[in-house]
């Protein structure tokens, strides 16, 4: 039993991790790196903007649900928790593949996956007041944050790699802090944490959103002459991608639905 | 013209001909790019070096094998953006390979006994 819920309280941390690892871009006014300039207010660059957001948030509560149903033993609700996250995994790393190519996608999923696993080691360590465990742990997730942000800052040029791994680095320790606190059995602080957390996300979903705009700026200024266009029109063109936008779309994939836009309209 | 401004010409001739054959040979290459092998699958004919660029900043590796069942003929480091690695393959077969610090990355060399070649 303790093995399991060890291992449970792994899948948490490295869901909780994913989360974190996710962390690419650099928040707005982050004066370290030099970003984007490209406008997210536009209607599909808002979307995708709001999507990305949505989707690492989501990551983190997920994670920290995960995380403490294994700290508390409760292996159904662990397990719920640990399938909803690896399908926000998967959901996220269909927005990258739909900006970046089925390759990209391919390559991504087990890029994120791998440091789940460097947080489950450190949930682990926690469980088990295992303090050498729990600095290996840190360190390897410190070392994949460089490898995070490689990954992006070759998929995207305006994500310099320093600053992306800096900003993963940063979502490590306020998910951290969570898994310490439901460690210790403090709610008020570990929630509290799990907030600041989820918060954090914003500064690595609004630049990473503004970063694909800057690099793809034909086609999001298509895509809104197309729904302009849709809007006047609206008996025309209502297939798939309706004149509604992606307001009725599940809100979990509203940044795939609309990076896969991005590329694919012409 | 003499027959030595012949000659030359004809030299000449030759040189271009000859660098125009070399540059139409593709040369076996592999990027190394946004954590993937591209292409990801090579056909080459025996005795062919092929050269792995990485275009990353970070470091990967070409390692013979996959990562349970390495099969120990080359391990190669590319420490950074920009750095290259080459490897001669003189026997026909079948050579996967992968990444060692990202096992996901999975590539694969098929060496041919025959003038064939071709990319996929």
């Amino acid at each position: 039993m303790k093995q399991q819920i060890i291992a449970w309280v792994g899948a948490a941390s490295v869901v909780m991790l994913a989360g974190c690892t996710q962390s690419m871009a650099q928040p707005p006014g982050h004066g370290a790196m030099s970003m984007p300039t490209a406008s997210t207010s536009g209607t599909k660059a808002a979307e995708l903007r709001a999507g990305l957001n949505n989707l690492f948030s989501e990551h983190v509560y997920l994670a920290g649900a995960a995380t403490n149903a294994a700290l508390g033993g409760r292996e159904a609700e662990f397990k719920a928790a640990a399938g909803a996250l690896d399908a926000n995994s998967v959901a996220i790393s269909k927005a990258i593949g739909s900006v970046y190519g089925e390759g990209a996608e391919k390559a991504f999923l087990p890029l994120w996956r791998r440091h789940i696993g460097f947080v489950v080691d450190y949930t682990v360590g926690v469980a088990g007041n295992d303090k050498t465990k729990q600095d290996k742990a840190v360190n390897d997730l410190v070392a994949y944050t460089q490898d995070f942000g490689a990954f992006l800052s070759a998929a995207n040029p305006n994500l310099p790699k320093s600053v992306v791994a800096d900003l993963v680095k940063h979502h490590v320790v306020t998910l951290k802090t969570v898994i310490d606190a439901q460690a210790s059995k403090d709610p008020a602080r570990a929630y509290t944490a799990l907030r600041a957390a989820a918060g954090h996300m914003q500064m690595i979903a609004d630049p990473l959103a503004e970063a694909i705009v800057k690099q793809f700026p034909d086609r999001v200024r298509q895509l809104d002459r197309g729904e302009r266009l849709r809007a006047r029109a609206p008996g025309r063109n209502l297939g798939a991608r309706s004149s509604s936008g992606f307001g009725g779309w599940a809100r979990r994939d509203v940044a795939a639905a609309t990076t896969r836009a991005i590329l694919s309209e012409p | 013209m003499g027959a030595r401004g012949i000659i030359g010409a004809g030299s000449a001739l030759a040189v271009i001909v000859a660098a125009l054959v070399a540059s139409a040979a593709p040369t076996p290459a592999v990027d190394i790019q946004v954590f993937q092998f591209q292409p990801g699958a090579v056909e080459v004919r025996a005795g062919t070096a092929i050269t792995w660029t990485n275009r990353d900043d970070i470091e990967h590796t070409v390692t013979s094998g996959d990562p349970e069942h390495r099969s120990g003929r080359f391990d190669l480091r590319l420490p950074g953006r920009g750095t290259t690695t080459t490897v001669t393959f003189s026997e026909p077969g079948v050579y996967p390979y992968f990444c060692d610090r990202h096992p996901s990355m999975r590539g694969e060399i098929r060496v041919n006994s025959t003038n064939e070649r071709s990319e996929r």
